[in-house]
């Protein structure tokens, strides 16, 4: 998918084209391996706050308060691989 | 820069449609093409360089960035003097396997330092290029990234390019 067709359906609201995209990307251009890759990161993010252990909050709240939108976003597709990552299934393994 | 069979001949013509049919939406059309220039001198006294989207890159450097959904648009210089151990990959979109075991295999840095030795080629640039081919906007990949690339390989006296992609 070019950029262009990518702004195009965030322009016209195409969400279906959006989240194909993501998932493509996070799956290695695989779309189901994507919405997996996607669970996975959200699994492993559950995981070690089930305990709640302490957690550094100010950290984060000054993040979110003084990071432009960008960083953030980009912060987040950082923390899926770092998350993904941390399960232990890594498709990413120079395997595909 | 040297040139391959004919000029006028698309190198891999099915390509883009390949793309766009797993990519519904398109991925880049290119419908004109930038003939390959001819070399001026034999290969023996050309000064050789190398440039590949294999995400190679001098440890310690900042990492490309393999996350961002719509690419990264830097380069890395590479020593062509460096080893192999000196270096590292940082890309997801290919397999990596064996070339973690021998870089040569997606980034020949030794086997071009052994053409150069043995007279096939005329010598090496200083450094080699790096960068990864994971970049969803075309138009800034040719805008920023292969300007900048053709003129720090201008600038290293290159005379001819190797290009690889991963």
């Amino acid at each position: 998918m070019s950029l262009q067709y990518l702004k195009d359906a965030a322009a016209s609201g195409d969400t279906e084209a959006l989240i194909r995209y993501v998932r493509l990307h996070l799956g290695d251009g695989d779309e189901a391996k994507g919405r997996k890759e996607i669970d996975k990161a959200w699994i492993e993010a559950l995981k070690p706050l089930l305990d709640l252990p302490p957690a550094d909050r100010e950290f984060i709240h000054e993040t979110l308060t003084m990071k432009d939108l960008a960083t953030l976003a980009h912060l987040f597709f950082d923390l899926h691989f770092y998350l993904v990552k941390q399960s232990g299934e890594w498709i990413h393994d120079g395997n595909l | 820069m040297t040139g391959t069979s004919s000029d006028r001949e698309q190198l891999r013509p099915g390509l883009w449609a390949t793309v766009n049919e797993r990519y519904p939406g398109s991925m880049i059309t290119k419908p004109d093409l930038v003939p390959l220039a001819r070399l001026e001198k034999s290969l023996a006294q050309t000064r050789l360089t190398f440039v590949s989207t294999a995400g190679v890159q001098p440890k310690g450097t900042l990492p490309f960035d393999v996350v961002h959904p719509v690419g990264d648009y830097s380069f890395r210089r590479v020593p062509s003097t460096a080893e192999p151990a000196d270096l590292e990959i940082h890309q997801l979109k290919y397999p990596t396997d064996g070339a973690n075991r021998d870089l040569n295999v997606i980034f020949p840095i030794e086997r071009l330092r052994e053409l150069a030795a043995e007279g096939v080629v005329g010598g090496l640039t200083p450094d080699f290029f790096s960068f990864i081919g994971y970049n969803m906007d075309p138009e800034r990949l040719e805008r920023t990234l292969a300007e900048e690339i053709a003129a720090a390989v201008a600038a290293d006296g290159a005379e001819a390019a190797l290009l690889a992609p991963a």
